[in-house]
């Protein structure tokens, strides 16, 4: 893996020597190119600066906050029960799975836990969010190629999840169900047979969108072999999920971390790629939505019976303490680190997001690859504005 | 034709004009932020199909569109990338601003970065409020917006006098939600 | 492995907070910030998680739900208290860094206390040498607290204009809104049942 990358960076020098004798017969000059700060191939607000040589990236930067809203001083203003509602919207893709971290620090310092059929409930809608979230990016990816149908499809089916969440909760995109202690609500009547039928759509959503975009022969050549990132690189700046996976770091904190939900009932597998290209970050996310919606089908099948809310005291006050809760979000590895000193809301929160990380090894990545190689490269490591800039 | 910009117009004419404009929009989709995804539900997605209302989604830059619909967090940093699309963009042109955030800065409302609505840098015609608002609700500020046009005085328009109605001597801003449609 | 980071950095190693199957705090001194970073990483704590700091000084402004036009409270020396969390510390501004061994499912929470030089300048190591992914990290603290880091190459802002005054994340940094109008959450709020008999459950 790291040969790739070193003979990467070594056609990056051989190109630069060529293309130095070049500008010195032909007085050539290097161009800047500005994509964004609105661009449909950057998911938001994201606005990359890329310095070329002909055709080659010699370096690119992107330049963020264009999306940045302050949530780690507003956090310090609102009580717990506000934060939840505002930490929704970092990842808006997977809102519900924004709150989960959260809750469960807060929980954590409080020492309670919420009942056993609250947490899988929990861990339903957390699968639920990463399908809504992960099926946009597959429908999306085609877009970024030049093949729009994946995205009506995506849309479409995504709808039904959508509404399987707001049958639950209420809230098409930002639920805001999570309580500290448990959940919100009980589940509604025949919501499960729905999620069984839903499931199975979600199941046949992932084979026609494997058939039309991966079995491609235009989809393959855009993507293989393209945006190499070693395990080495990948680790050092802190990339997670998908990202960290599909360059062969088999690493998810849904199985490697003891946290109150219910995935250790579950029989799910972790799919690694030894890779590392945009074409293995693609494949693993689709993998992921097919576990996800079996991880689903294994739960609704096994919800205890029970309350959905611990004892909690009606005003929430934290006691003192720091507490550190990262989960395994749609988009990566999602934590936050709440320090409380007893009072109404936390004294500090840093939001650590997976996009954040994902997105600061672009200039490495990004170096020597050519232009069109950009779109693809930023559509495989997925992130979301909200996620990166906060 | 050159005779809206001699300033006058026989009613009829302005009539046809405007019923012919307001069933032919092309909207800028300018997505910021969580409503970007509703936006796109609700112009992209077959569920809702916007084209069935006239609305052509898709317009190459803002200077081939009539309506942008602003969705999302308007930051300090991307306001003036905001005004410069709104500069971009031919007369007549419309805005619609969608979500809270837009509308009025939302849950933001006290953050240090977040611009407290668009309606700061560029004017806005109807507000779609939500957070984020339905697909649906994007739908019915286009379709208010429609209503808007059909009663317009383009004349009035071109001389420099904003938005002046053919009929209805008012020209609030729309707010989705605030009263029955017609 | 808190043994093994001692014998590394000998002295530096200010103070260690064990919770058991929870998590590891351990504070160094700042000198050894990127010494730290680099006998963890040797150690195999290869997977950068986050960097950032805290501000551990109680906000001036209090929670901002206050009416801004009411009179100011009677000083509260106990409000002004700077009380540091876990592994102590005796500055008000902490270093906060977190990195994983994700072979052995560890995970190590770094603290460094930041004292200012003559200037007010805070001055901490960068870790970019040890961690390539602290750029971004490091360019966010420098934003926010106003934390130069020796050895960064481009600590331009990155969130805000450029034009923009101040640190946002210090606690005395005001959210302008709230001062000019109050929450507008109090105008409607339900009189809350005393703190005192809490515990009252719903």
């Amino acid at each position: 893996m790291t040969m790739l990358s070193e003979r990467q960076q070594l056609s990056y020098i051989a190109a630069q020597a060529a293309d130095a004798r070049l500008n010195v017969e032909l007085e050539t000059e290097g161009m800047t190119l500005n994509i964004g700060p609105q661009h449909p191939a950057t998911h938001g607000t994201l606005r990359i600066i890329a310095r070329l040589d002909g055709e080659q990236v010699v370096w690119a930067e992107p330049v963020a906050g264009y999306m940045h809203r302050g949530y780690e001083k507003l956090t310090e203003v609102r009580t717990y029960p506000q934060v939840t509602a505002l930490i929704n919207r970092i990842d808006w893709l997977g809102s519900f799975a924004n709150e989960v971290p959260f809750i469960l620090a807060a929980e954590q310092l409080m020492e309670v836990e919420a009942p056993p059929r609250a947490q899988h409930i929990r861990t339903i809608l957390f699968e639920l969010s990463r399908i809504a979230n992960v099926s946009l990016f597959l429908g999306d990816l085609g877009v970024q190629m030049g093949a729009v149908t994946p995205v009506f499809m995506a849309f479409r089916d995504r709808e039904y999840v959508l509404n399987l969440i707001e049958g639950a909760t209420g809230g098409r995109f930002h639920p805001n169900f999570d309580r500290i202690g448990g959940l919100k609500d009980d589940l509604p009547k025949g919501w499960i047979d729905e999620t069984r039928q839903v499931m199975k759509k979600l199941r046949n959503f992932c084979d026609e969108i494997e058939d039309l975009l991966f079995g491609n022969e235009i989809f393959q050549s855009r993507t293989r072999g393209i945006g190499v990132i070693p395990a080495e690189v990948a680790k050092e700046y802190g990339l997670s999920g998908a990202n960290l996976r599909a360059s062969g770091v088999d690493w998810d904190l849904r199985r490697d971390q003891k946290l109150p939900l219910a995935y250790d009932k579950v029989d799910f597998r972790v799919w690694t790629h030894p890779d590392g290209d945009s074409w293995a970050r693609c494949w693993i996310r689709l993998q992921e939505v097919r576990e996800a919606t079996k991880i689903v089908d294994q739960l609704i099948e096994t919800i205890p019976a029970g309350p959905v809310m611990a004892k909690v005291p009606r005003i929430i006050k934290v006691p003192e303490g720091e507490a550190w809760v990262s989960t395994e979000n749609p988009l990566g590895e999602m934590g936050y680190y709440v320090v409380s000193k007893g009072d109404l809301g936390p004294f500090r929160v840093k939001i650590r997001s997976a996009s954040f990380n994902n997105i600061s090894i672009t200039p490495w990545v990004l170096k020597g690859v050519y232009v069109p190689d950009i779109i693809t490269i930023l559509a495989s490591l997925y992130f979301i504005l909200g996620d990166i800039d906060r | 034709m050159g005779l809206v910009d001699r300033g006058r117009l026989p009613a009829p004419l302005t009539k046809l004009f405007n019923l012919g404009r307001s069933y032919s929009m092309w909207v800028y989709q300018w997505g910021l932020a969580c409503c970007a995804i509703e936006m796109g539900a609700a112009f992209g997605s077959p569920r809702y199909d916007v084209m069935r209302l006239g609305v052509i989604p898709l317009p190459a830059s803002p200077r081939q569109a009539d309506l942008v619909v602003v969705s999302g967090t308007v930051t300090d940093k991307m306001a003036p990338a905001v005004k410069r699309l709104y500069e971009q963009m031919p007369e007549p042109k419309y805005v619609i601003s969608m979500g809270s955030c837009a509308n009025c800065g939302g849950p933001y409302w006290d953050s240090y970065s977040v611009t407290k609505g668009v309606d700061q840098i560029i004017p806005v015609d109807v507000y779609v409020p939500g957070c984020p608002p339905r697909p649906e609700a994007l739908l019915e500020g286009v379709v208010l917006l429609q209503q808007r046009i059909k009663n317009e005085d383009m004349a009035a328009r071109w001389r420099g006098e904003g938005f002046t109605p053919l009929q209805r001597a008012e020209s609030e801003p729309i707010v989705v939600g605030g009263g029955p449609i017609e | 492995m808190v043994e093994r980071l001692r014998a590394d950095l000998g002295d530096d190693v200010l103070d260690v907070h064990l919770m058991s199957e929870v998590d590891v705090w351990v504070r160094v001194s700042v000198d050894a910030w990127r010494r730290a970073g680099q006998a963890l990483r040797d150690q195999g704590f290869d997977y950068f998680c986050f960097l950032s700091a805290i501000d551990w000084m109680p906000s001036p402004y209090g929670r901002g739900e206050d009416d801004p036009s009411a009179e100011p409270a009677e000083d509260d020396p106990s409000a002004s208290e700077i009380r540091q969390g876990y592994a102590g510390g005796e500055s008000r501004f902490q270093l906060l860094a977190r990195v994983n061994d994700i072979r052995r499912h560890v995970a190590v929470t770094l603290k460094a206390d930041l004292v200012p030089d003559a200037d007010g300048v805070m001055t901490a190591p960068s870790w970019i040498a040890v961690h390539a992914g602290a750029n971004w990290h490091e360019r966010e603290t420098h934003e926010m607290f106003g934390i130069h880091f020796d050895g960064h190459p481009d600590l331009r802002n990155m969130y805000l204009p450029g034009d923009f005054e101040g640190f946002p994340l210090r606690k005395d940094f005001p959210l302008l809104a709230r001062m000019v109008k109050p929450w507008p959450g109090i105008v409607d709020v339900e009189p809350m049942p005393a703190a005192a008999d809490g515990g009252d459950e719903s």
